[in-house]
């Protein structure tokens, strides 16, 4: 598996094509909205990679349980990658909705229920390698991350359900105002172009570097397997 | 494998195996006490300290109160987990498990129950001597189906998670990583509903956190009871 | 009567500039890493062979 396959590239090439549309829909083909400026453009890439954090997170689960299922070692890679790829889209997804939050409601973080439920994914993603990173046998390190991919997969929903239902009893007042709002403006339709072309983008993006992020892991398991070949 | 299981295992058996470990833990606690006192200890002073870190007259005490409760549980609950699960591995106890003729499942159930006893005793004398220090009548029927549900909840899904955490180099550190941010759901209903029911809240009010507690834990319970196989295998 | 948008224009690029950066330090990482790796493959390789020979 040394040659990139033609498909890859060509999606390669499809991903960086799409961006660049993206992005200038984003920043020019969409109109400016009033209430908030142009920071609000962040809005498009926002969504757009909290929404390839999501699919990670899917694909992580799904690769969980095939892993447990089938105990073949194809599935922790795939695993591997998904939450990889999830922790940095949403890692942005958060940093995003930061940079967007402060001139709009003057504060860096709100204790919104998507938000806070993202960084917790975050702190599970963290756990996640740190358990990883303390398993010697590649066996074992297989079994104990798709289970703790099956927990974390499950109880983030049910996370997301306690918070929202947290929020709606102590709402959280910013500044001069209650921040149930989350955005709070209306799309014009070239915003809508803006905003569901960012999301195919992005799916494409996620697709693209999925399979990268798996191809790295299968040529990495190579390695080890040689490595431990010679060093016999 | 986790199909292998032994085809003379009888729901009798299997209760049998599940109380089996759960005497055998709790046996050796009521010799060593090891586990309980350091506990109980560690719990006192989580309240002492909070005492001092949180300035609270006595109108705040009372809203503060569950949150303290709970981050004593939490915390004190870590501790028990750990040395229970790290017990077992260092004096050979799993493998003996592991060789004999039960299913492994009994396993999980019995460290669930004796896990979840350890954690009962140290919130039975916790709860009398917080409501001594603070002056705050804790004996409330509301509140102890909270302590109930969520103890169920942490315990069901830390039992799991210690069984894993003590199987790799950093062990002590490695279970509240794994455990906190998936136990969210338990501390915020527990939370809430403990802090309900000590205003006086009807039971209508909290009932969405009795519900999400409940729902917690019949899925934490499954989920970690089909997968503790993986677990512990070899 | 219109209302006067907010000069928020500085935070949009910030948060462009946070994508973009944080995008090309991942791709970047992966090439890398993907490098490394094809250069430890090659090592390997030709211990392999010499342990043969």
């Amino acid at each position: 598996m040394n040659k990139k396959p033609v498909v890859l590239l060509v999606l390669d090439i499809l991903s960086l094509v799409f961006l660049a549309v993206a992005a200038y829909l984003a920043l020019s083909f969409a109109p400016m909205e009033v209430n908030m400026g142009n920071v609000q453009k962040v809005f498009y890439f926002h969504v757009a990679n909290a929404w390839v954090g999501m699919l990670g997170f899917i694909a992580a689960g799904v690769a969980g349980i095939a892993y447990l299922r089938s105990q073949d070692p194809k599935w922790d890679i795939v695993e591997v990658a998904a939450v990889e790829i999830s922790l940095v889209f949403f890692l942005i997804a958060i940093v995003l909705g930061s940079i967007w939050a402060k001139p709009v409601w003057n504060t860096w973080w709100t204790w919104e229920p998507r938000l806070t439920t993202a960084a917790i994914t975050e702190m599970i993603y963290l756990a996640y390698f740190m358990l990883r990173g303390g398993i010697e046998d590649p066996n074992r390190r297989g079994r104990f991350s798709a289970v703790y991919t099956l927990v974390g997969a499950v109880s983030v929903p049910i996370t997301f359900m306690a918070i929202r239902l947290f929020r709606t009893i102590h709402p959280v007042v910013i500044g001069s105002q209650t921040s149930q709002a989350q955005g709070g403006f209306n799309m014009s339709p070239d915003m809508k172009v803006a905003f569901f072309f960012s999301l195919f983008t992005f799916t494409v993006i996620f697709v693209d570097l999925f399979w990268h992020r798996i191809r790295l892991g299968i040529l990495a398991s190579k390695v080890e397997e040689l490595k431990l070949k010679v060093m016999e | 494998m986790a199909e292998d299981k032994n085809p003379t295992t009888k729901p009798g058996s299997f209760l049998k195996a599940v109380f089996a470990i759960t005497w055998k833990d709790l046996a050796a606690e009521l010799r060593s006490r090891e586990l309980l006192s350091a506990m109980l200890v560690f719990a006192m002073l989580v309240i002492l300290i909070f005492n001092f870190a949180l300035k609270l007259d006595a109108r705040t005490r009372i809203t503060a109160t569950s949150g303290i409760l709970w981050v004593t549980f939490t915390f004190a609950g870590t501790l028990g987990l750990n040395r229970s699960m790290a017990i077992e591995k260092d004096r050979g106890c799993l493998d003996g498990l592991l060789l004999a003729p039960v299913d492994r499942s009994s396993i999980y159930f019995g460290k669930l129950l004796s896990n979840l006893a350890f954690m009962f005793i140290v919130e039975a004398i916790v709860l009398p001597l917080y409501s001594l220090l603070y002056n705050i009548n804790l004996f409330n029927p509301g509140l102890l189906l909270v302590i109930l549900l969520g103890s169920i909840g942490y315990i069901a899904i830390g039992t799991l998670l210690a069984a894993m955490a003590v199987q790799t180099r950093t062990r002590d550190v490695m279970l509240p990583i794994l455990l906190f941010p998936v136990v969210i759901p338990v501390v915020v209903a527990a939370v809430e509903a403990s802090g309900g029911f000590l205003q006086g809240l009807a039971i209508a009010e909290v009932s969405y956190w009795i519900n999400l507690l409940l729902v917690y834990d019949v899925i934490f319970i499954a989920i970690s009871f089909m997968v503790f196989d993986y677990v512990v295998e070899e | 009567m219109s209302i006067i948008p907010p000069e928020t224009t500085n935070y949009m690029i910030a948060g462009y500039a946070v994508f973009f950066g944080v995008f090309i330090i991942f791709i970047t990482s992966m090439a890398v890493r993907w490098s490394n790796l094809k250069r430890d493959l090659q090592a390997l390789e030709e211990i392999e062979k010499e342990k043969k020979s």
